[in-house]
Formats: C-alpha cells, sequence, structure tokens
C-alpha cells in the first residue's frame, strides 16, 4: 500500500533519515521515538510536505510526489504543532479546510457536525477557537483530519494536551478508524500505542530499528528483564552496573526494574518484558543524555 | 476554487489595521480636497464661459466674450458712475472707505468680472506667450539645471527635437486654446493629480502591500502552514492567495479612488471641463505649460492616470506575493517592499550624468507613481519621454511575471516545515 524506499534525508551536513525502508498496509502504526529521532520528519515526507533527500514514497506504486493533488485527496494529516485560526470558530476553521481538501460546502456542513460530535466539541461548534483550551484545540484537530474521510491518517503526537479520559476516548477512536484504513501516529508515550497498534515502527540512529508487532518487540528482551529489590545505598553502584528501566521505593527498600543479559543472580526474578522496558532500553542514551 | 478565494480575501477583509487604515485614509483624503476648496465657486466660472462661448477659445468666441465683457464694463460705470476699461482699474482705486458703498449682489458682480477679465486677458495672451517658447532653449536649460553632458544630454536634446515637432502640431491643432481652470491661479492639475492621486497612490501602495503579504505569509504567521499546505489543494493554495491578493487590491483601488474623486468632483465642478485638452494654456503652473504627447482631454488624461496607477499598482501586487513568498513574513516583506520602492526611486542619481543608464534606470515603478501627474507629458523633465508609461508598464509587467512565477515554482519544490 504505502511503501517508504531507500529514503534519506538531508539538511546540509545534518542527516535527519537514512536509508529507510519500510511499508504500511491497513491498520494502526505506532511511531515510536524519543524526540529529534526523525520522527516529524518522516511524518512530514508522508505528508509531502518535505521532500526525500533520496529514495521516494510510494503508494500503490505511484511516486506520491507526482500523484500530487490525487494522494493528498487520500491523506489526513494532525501536524505536532496544529496551528488555528484564533478568531475562527471550528466550524469556520473546518469550512475553510474542506474547501481546501475539496469538498463542497454542503457535505462538509454535515461532515463537520458529525466529526465534532465525535470529538465531543458539540457544544462548542460556534465560539471563536482562542478560548479552547490545549486539549479542545487538539481535538478540533483530531477533526479536521478526518474531513475528507481518509484512506491514511497520520496523527503527529496527537495525545499531547489530552487529559486521561480523553486519551481513553481518542484510542477507541483510533482503533475504530484503523479498521479500513491505514493509521499512522507518532508518540513518544508507549502507552498511547502499546494496547491499540498492530505494528510499532522504532528508529534509531537514524534508521528504522523495529517495524514489528509488541510481542515481537517485546520477545528481543525476553528473559533479560528483571525485578529485584536492593538497599537504598547500594542504587548509586547499581545504576552503574545494570540498564534500569524503573525504580521504585517501597518499605525503606528499592524495588528495581532493569536489564542484564548474562546469566542472573539468584534473589532477581525474571519478568515478562514490555514495551516500555525496550523503549527505555534501546533509547537510553538519548533519554540520559535529555535528561 | 471561488470559496477559496472568498475564504483568502475574508482574511484581509477582516483584518483590523487594513480596515483602520482604510477608513483613515479615505477620511484624510476627504479632509484634504474640503480644506483645499475655498475657490470652487470661482471655479465655476469656467464651466460658464464654456458654457456660453464653447470650449475652444476662437476669434469668433473671443469676440462674443469680448463685447460681452464691455456690455459689463458699461454695467460697472453705471453702477459706480465713471468710466473704466478694466475691472481692475476700477478696484485699484477704490478707497477702503467705499468699499461699503456696495451691496453684496454688487461684489458678487465685480468679482465676476474680475475672473472674467482675467480670463479674457490670459486667452488673449496665448499667440504671444507660445511664440516666446523655444522647445531647443527649453531642453539646453534642462541640461544645464541637472548637468547632463556626453550621451544623456545628447538622448535628451534628441527626444526634445522630436517632442518640438508635437509642439507645433499641438500648436496648429489649437489643443492649447481651450478653456480650463486658470493654472496660476488655482493649481487645479497639481492639486488633483499631484497631491490628490499621490495620496491615493501612497495610501493604497500601503494597504496593497500589507494585505498581499498578509494573505500570503498567512499560514506561516498562524502557524497553520503545515495543515494547509498539506490538504488536497496543497501548495496550489499560493495560486488562490495570488487572485485573492489581486482582487483584494482592486477593491481598495476602486473605493479608494470612488471616495476621493467621488469627493474631489462633488467639491470641485469639472462638468463642462472633461473634453477640455490637458494641453490647454490655461494648464499653465510654473514655468512651462502642460503639454502632453498626445492630443489628450482632461477625462481622457484621467482615465488613463487612473488605469496606469492601477495597472502599477497590481504589479506591487506581484512583486509583494514573489517576496513574501519567500520571506514569509508579512513585516519583513512590508519593510522590504518600502526599502525597494525607494531604492529604485532614487536609482536614477546613482548613475552618471552623462550616461543614458540616468533615463534607463527612471523606467521604474515608483518613478512613475511618484510623477504620476506629469504622465504622458512632454514636459516633465527627466521623464518626458514619450515611450517613457508604456515602456516602464511593459518591462515592468515582464519582470513581474517571472519573479512570481520563479517565486512560485520554488515554494513548489521547498520543504515546508
Amino acid at each position: 500500500m504505502l511503501v517508504v524506499k531507500d529514503v534519506s534525508k538531508r539538511y546540509g551536513d545534518f542527516t535527519a533519515l537514512q536509508q529507510v525502508n519500510m511499508e504500511f498496509n491497513t491498520g494502526l502504526y505506532g511511531l515510536l521515538a524519543p524526540n529529534g529521532a526523525g520522527k516529524t520528519t518522516l511524518i512530514k515526507m508522508l505528508a509531502t510536505l518535505i521532500t526525500p533527500s533520496e529514495g521516494e514514497i510510494q503508494y500503490n506504486g505511484k511516486n506520491i510526489l507526482e500523484m500530487d493533488e490525487q494522494y493528498r485527496d487520500l491523506l489526513g494529516f494532525l501536524p505536532q504543532q496544529f496551528g488555528y485560526y484564533k478568531n475562527y470558530s471550528p466550524k469556520q476553521y473546518m469550512l475553510y479546510l474542506a474547501a481546501l481538501k475539496g469538498i463542497g460546502k454542503k457535505e462538509a456542513l454535515q461532515k463537520i457536525d458529525e466529526l465534532l460530535d465525535k470529538v465531543a466539541l458539540s457544544d462548542v461548534v460556534n465560539k471563536k477557537m482562542k478560548k479552547f483550551s490545549g486539549g479542545m484545540i487538539q481535538r478540533v484537530g483530531i477533526a479536521q483530519a478526518l474531513l475528507n474521510d481518509p484512506k491514511i491518517l497520520i496523527l503527529d503526537e496527537p495525545t499531547a494536551g489530552l487529559d486521561p479520559k480523553e486519551r481513553a476516548r481518542f484510542r477507541h477512536l483510533l482503533t475504530e478508524l484503523a479498521r479500513e484504513r491505514l493509521v499512522i501516529i507518532s508518540t513518544h508515550i508507549v502507552s498511547d500505542i502499546e494496547s491499540i497498534a498492530n505494528e510499532i515502527i522504532m528508529i534509531k540512529n537514524k534508521q528504522l530499528l523495529y517495524k514489528d508487532s509488541v510481542e515481537k518487540i517485546c520477545a528481543t528482551l525476553n528473559g533479560n528483564v528483571f525485578e529485584t529489590t536492593i538497599d537504598f545505598d547500594y542504587l548509586e553502584e547499581f545504576r552503574k552496573k545494570y540498564v534500569l528501566l524503573s525504580e521504585k521505593q517501597e518499605y525503606g527498600k528499592m524495588i528495581v526494574r532493569f536489564i542484564h543479559k548474562g546469566a542472573p543472580e539468584m534473589e532477581w526474578n525474571s519478568v515478562p518484558s514490555q514495551l516500555e522496558d525496550v523503549f527505555l532500553y534501546e533509547y537510553r542514551d538519548v533519554i540520559e543524555g535529555e535528561e | 476554487m471561488m470559496r477559496i478565494i472568498i475564504n483568502e480575501c475574508k482574511k484581509a477583509l477582516t483584518s483590523p489595521i487594513l480596515i483602520a487604515l482604510f477608513i483613515l485614509f479615505s477620511a484624510f483624503n476627504i479632509f484634504v480636497i474640503i480644506s483645499s476648496s475655498d475657490h470652487k465657486e470661482e471655479l465655476k466660472m469656467v464651466n460658464e464661459i464654456i458654457d456660453q462661448y464653447g470650449k475652444d477659445i476662437t476669434d469668433n468666441s473671443m469676440e462674443r466674450f469680448e463685447s460681452d465683457i464691455q456690455m459689463d464694463f458699461a454695467e460697472l460705470s453705471r453702477m459706480t458712475g465713471s468710466e473704466f476699461t478694466s475691472v481692475y482699474e476700477f478696484l485699484d482705486g477704490l478707497r477702503f472707505e467705499d468699499q461699503e458703498k456696495y451691496n453684496d449682489e454688487q461684489w458678487e458682480f465685480f468679482n465676476r468680472l474680475q475672473l472674467k477679465e482675467m480670463y479674457l486677458n490670459t486667452a488673449k495672451s496665448i499667440d504671444e506667450s507660445y511664440g516666446e517658447i523655444d522647445i531647443r532653449k527649453t531642453a539646453e536649460s534642462e541640461i544645464k539645471k541637472y548637468g547632463l553632458s556626453g550621451n544623456a544630454a545628447e538622448t535628451l536634446m534628441n527626444e526634445y527635437d522630436k517632442f518640438s515637432e508635437r509642439f507645433d502640431e499641438m500648436v496648429n491643432n489649437g489643443e492649447h486654446k481651450q478653456w480650463f481652470f486658470a493654472g496660476k491661479a488655482y493649481f487645479m492639475h497639481s492639486f488633483l493629480f499631484k497631491t490628490v492621486f499621490l495620496h491615493i497612490i501612497i495610501e493604497a501602495l500601503l494597504l496593497i502591500v500589507l494585505s498581499t503579504a498578509l494573505i500570503t505569509t498567512y499560514e506561516f504567521e498562524n502557524k497553520t502552514h503545515l495543515v494547509a499546505y498539506s490538504t488536497k489543494r496543497g501548495r496550489k493554495l499560493m495560486k488562490n492567495k495570488l487572485l485573492a491578493s489581486l482582487a483584494i487590491a482592486t477593491t481598495i483601488i476602486v473605493f479608494l479612488f470612488a471616495i476621493t474623486l467621488g469627493t474631489f468632483f462633488t467639491v470641485f465642478d469639472y462638468s463642462q471641463i472633461w473634453n477640455t485638452s490637458i494641453s490647454s494654456a490655461f494648464n499653465w503652473e510654473y514655468n512651462f505649460p502642460y503639454v502632453a504627447w498626445w492630443d489628450l482631454s482632461v477625462g481622457t488624461f484621467l482615465i488613463g492616470l487612473i488605469a496606469l496607477v492601477f495597472i502599477v499598482l497590481l504589479l506591487f501586487v506581484g512583486l509583494t506575493f514573489a517576496l513574501s513568498v519567500v520571506v514569509k513574513n508579512s513585516y519583513i516583506t512590508f519593510f522590504s517592499i518600502a526599502a525597494l520602492f525607494i531604492f529604485m526611486w532614487l536609482l536614477p542619481s546613482f548613475m552618471p550624468t552623462s550616461s543614458i543608464l540616468l533615463f534607463v534606470f527612471a523606467y521604474t515603478l515608483p518613478t512613475l507613481l511618484l510623477a504620476i501627474g506629469s504622465s504622458f507629458m512632454g514636459s516633465s523633465g527627466l521623464i518626458m519621454f514619450e515611450n517613457f508609461e508604456w515602456m516602464t508598464i511593459s518591462c515592468w509587467t515582464v519582470i513581474t511575471l517571472a519573479v512570481s512565477f520563479m517565486s512560485y515554482i520554488r515554494f513548489k519544490k521547498i520543504d515546508i516545515s
């Protein structure tokens, strides 16, 4: 369906992505990587906003840049920073975007009501967006991406600004949408996609690291994730020795979750690996760097 | 398509700064016109003269005019009890305390007679004044004034030779022997075609550059570019933005002209003047009368000037568009266009006075706009060239189309992030 073929993107001397290959079919794909890993670059290329320096992206065998309007007609896109006109109501703004998407006014009006209802904004259809909260704006963003009933839906950090209740509703909406279309969600929050994604894509060192189901990705660390209880004083030393995934305090001691790829010690409990573990393990340098 | 353009237009039409400026400019223009209208009643005299004697100053019409004035003199003598051959004679001899001897109606009569006499005397002296005009001498004095030498001096001299032929033709046609408001008394040509037009031009230019930059950069400034340019319409949206900018510019020009010129022609009565030649001897304000390269009436000249302004302003839409697509910031665009405007206007002054580049680099839109009242004239100094207007417009149309097109093609390819 949608194929990324040997795609590289360079900005002068800086390489954002190198020789990336992947394929997307119907279903939900979670693009998981820390900030700055090239997620947004890939997504903007999929949205035809930026052009690959090398390689190409094809939809059903045709270069998406050559398909031009024909491709973007199939596309729904929510960028990471969703811009809006402050003095417009969601309805006015979506009517404008509907015009850009080539949707007739009558059809658009009906669709806008339907979508704003779906994202629980039907009470504020005609209110100016400058009074909206971050979560409300984000929901307008999600609604506008669905205006043209896209075959390909790309959402860059869609859950930013949403509260837990909204996130849950959003996950539900996505599962429903992904039944008959390709949905790509980029995020650095594992829990957003862990339970709903058909496949997870991870990018590391400008290249594709994993593109597989959650189970298979987790399996890469099977038998290497442990939990144990240690003294608080020992924590520093422990940190230096092993890759720590999480730590929590209990009864004056520390329960630590960590990765070890050799023979385990007696008091360690082997635990099943989770997507979060893989994420923390693979991106440990980047994450530590950020901290 | 149409819905997109309307939506783009709405962005400019709902901009508070543009609306406020438009109202302010319109009010200012109305104020300028009304505050310079003290002599509007006196101007009606020319309309009356044309009404009675026709627009052409012929021997026959002059005879009739003069004999009517003789009758007025008789009336003057009857009123005052002394013989006068000129109303000025009477007025000069009038003592301060005698002024109250005459009622308002009589004063009205004196004033009207004074005007008639002024027009009659000027008309009588046309042949003499025009006989004194030596185009070659004018050319020499222009060359001296600007310190021209070499090629530049030669080119200007050649153009003046050509103009000399036109001048003779104009005199033979009698274009100069038509009634118009006395130039040296009222400066109506300068007021309308220089002052008022210049106001309209500067104001329209500000509004147009601002609105074009606003529409073109709107998505980038509101950070909606990622959404807008990834829709089906994609980057072709820029084409709609250009069309919307042209539509808004047209609206601004039409309304600004309608309000300003509407006020002007309501205040000043031009009803009988439209067909008078713009090269009328009365249209002589400074050292040299206005003499057009072609036989143009006041009405045609006005329409020609409006058309020129309209075209040049639309070209500025194109130039602003080309620049703002590249810089993506309305303020930077605005100030860059302003700087470019001033630079192009000053360009000839950087050129050697011996080279024809001095003239070539005057073929710019700012020079054309700022000297709009001298358009189509052979009496306009260094830009007196017959081909000045159409050459400037043609060259800049090509330049504007080229830069707009290149800017758009570049935009179709660049990364939007």
